[in-house]
């Protein structure tokens, strides 16, 4: 048995397989986007769509998985501020520090929005590369996807070929698919939404929906009563669409005012799985608009 | 299962935090148990933790000597003050000690209420990030364990209640900032709880060996199962000193 085990190794370890790069992606979206670039890669996700971003435990496997990865792709800009630093500096791989071809901030390669002119405590989180949450606007990933071809090219030269097809392949299919969903989400245009923490800006803008505020009375702090009750002042006789949140997010402060004022509050995936409809990318935009429709329909 | 995670250069740093940990929190454990204020270690790495976080709310670096200087100053103060209030109510310490803790809790989630990472600084500070450290934190932590010790035990008897409460402020306030209160509380009962009745050296040595197989496994848990580590050692500790606990009564139903 053990002879038998120890033949199928050396048979195959023998076998010159082109080596399959090891990519460690923070969120799922990029996790899945590299899985499109790269269907060969060893592809591992630190979080998963039920949990936020901004803040995980440290696992040992974790550590792990950055030591072995030929390349870490984070949304970046911040938002992992809390823990990739450290899980970065734990790993001890030299290729996968900042700076380093096998690093990949996907926000960078992005124009980013609300880039503050002075970083100050007293106004929350602290994000002074701009708004991380760029994966909410399917433009932004078009840009991010022909960065990251270039970027898997130069790591790995010996399929950079397969990526750059892969990578025009991908590019029209979803250049494509942002067509389809401009066209379906035309009646969001104008519409007003309130939004649990402040992620979905980029989203807004694409689609021209009105940034109607958040729950949250600064980024990142927990929803207060008293700014509860002065929203809830605010939207008298306004026409607001939906009262949205990430599925990591507690429902109590939404619901809370969806019981108010009658404004559904709905759960939008804010990457790939975070809800069932969103299996993979085209997937996932496609969900975040039938769930805006639907919002407006009740 | 992850096998990749056991790598000893992973768990090695959080391993030898564990050691140092266990090897001043283990006699102060056994006194805390002989002493019957078993929640102080809760109130005292709590009012350490409150001090960290007042420094933060000042716009203090992280890591730098002030904070350092602050989370001391409150364990101090709050040991005196327990120290103080042991001898001036006696039977109702545990009360006292239980009050403290909680105004310690809430104290620091009212300093932390306008701080976006609020939420992750008292979550930290309760289960500590022990797979985070390295070698700069654990050689200022060894060196001064060591003094800790050398004080615990060369002046033993001599120490007296207050040492034995500046002793354990000073310990528990750089024990609390690499793994975080749950740990802290665990290392110092549950391996003196096991070990009750065994005297001396031999029960000491016994706690500690309890505590280090603890850790051992409680880290390869967390690496096989992945699961983050703090809580798991929390859960390997208590279930081996239910084991040892169980064989010890098993063996003499008379202790």
């Amino acid at each position: 048995m053990f002879r038998n085990i120890l033949l199928v190794s050396v048979l195959l370890a023998a076998v010159p397989v082109h080596a399959a790069l090891r990519v460690f992606a923070c969120e799922p979206e990029w996790a899945a986007l590299v899985t499109e670039l790269a269907p060969d890669a060893d592809v591992a996700a630190a979080t998963t769509g039920f949990q936020d971003p901004h803040y995980i435990q440290a696992r040992p496997g974790l550590i792990a998985k950055v030591r072995r990865a030929d390349l870490v792709v984070c949304a970046g800009a911040d938002l992992e501020v809390g823990w990739l630093p450290l899980l970065l500096r734990q790993s001890s791989n030299a290729g996968v520090q900042p700076g380093q071809p096998g690093y990949f901030e996907a926000a960078m390669q992005v124009e980013r929005l609300e880039v503050p002119t002075s970083v100050d405590r007293a106004e929350g989180d602290l994000h002074p590369y701009g708004n991380p949450h760029v994966q909410l606007d399917p433009n932004n990933i078009t840009l991010i996807a022909a960065a990251l071809v270039e970027r898997l090219a130069q790591l790995d030269p010996a399929g950079a070929e397969g990526y750059r097809s892969r990578g025009a392949a991908f590019d029209a299919r979803w250049r494509q698919a942002i067509v389809g969903w401009e066209a379906r989400a035309e009646p969001l245009r104008g519409a007003r939404i309130l939004s649990h923490h402040r992620s979905w800006i980029y989203l807004y803008r694409w689609l021209g929906i009105v940034d109607g505020g958040e729950l949250e009375p600064k980024p990142g702090i927990p929803p207060t009563t008293s700014h509860l009750s002065e929203l809830l002042t605010r939207l008298q006789g306004a026409t607001v669409r939906a009262i949205i949140r990430s599925a990591y997010q507690d429902a109590r402060g939404s619901e809370w005012l969806a019981g108010r004022t009658g404004i559904p509050a709905i759960v939008l995936p804010n990457t790939v799985r975070a809800t069932d409809g969103a299996t993979d990318l085209f997937s996932w935009y496609d969900d975040i608009i039938t769930r805006l429709l639907e919002a407006g329909e009740r | 299962m992850n096998m990749d995670a056991l790598d000893p250069s992973i768990m090695g740093p959080a391993f030898i935090a564990g050691l140092l940990v266990l090897a001043t929190h283990v006699p102060l454990g056994r006194e805390v148990l002989k002493r019957g204020i078993i929640f102080i270690d809760l109130a005292v790495a709590q009012i350490a933790g409150l001090g960290v976080i007042a420094a933060s709310a000042f716009g203090w670096a992280p890591q730098g000597w002030r904070v350092q200087v602050a989370a001391v100053t409150a364990a101090v103060l709050g040991a005196l003050f327990l120290h103080w209030t042991e001898r001036r109510f006696g039977r109702f310490q545990e009360a006292v000690i239980g009050v403290v803790f909680v105004l310690a809790a809430t104290g620091g989630i009212l300093l932390l209420a306008a701080d976006p990472h609020g939420g992750d600084a008292v979550r930290d500070l309760l289960v500590g990030q022990i797979l985070w450290v390295d070698m700069q934190r654990l050689l200022p932590m060894g060196l001064l364990y060591a003094v800790m010790l050398g004080l615990w035990f060369g002046l033993r008897g001599r120490l007296g209640g207050l040492g034995f409460y500046l002793i354990f402020a000073i310990t528990v306030t750089a024990s609390v900032q690499v793994v975080g209160v749950y740990l802290v509380f665990a290392s110092l009962i549950v391996p003196a709880l096991a070990t009750q009745g065994m005297a001396g050296w031999r029960g000491l040595a016994a706690a500690w060996g309890l505590g280090a197989t603890g850790y051992l496994l409680g880290l390869a848990a967390s690496a096989l199962l992945d699961l983050p580590s703090g809580a798991v050692i929390v859960w390997s500790l208590a279930l081996l000193a239910a084991i040892i606990a169980g064989i010890r009564s098993w063996k003499n139903p008379e202790a």
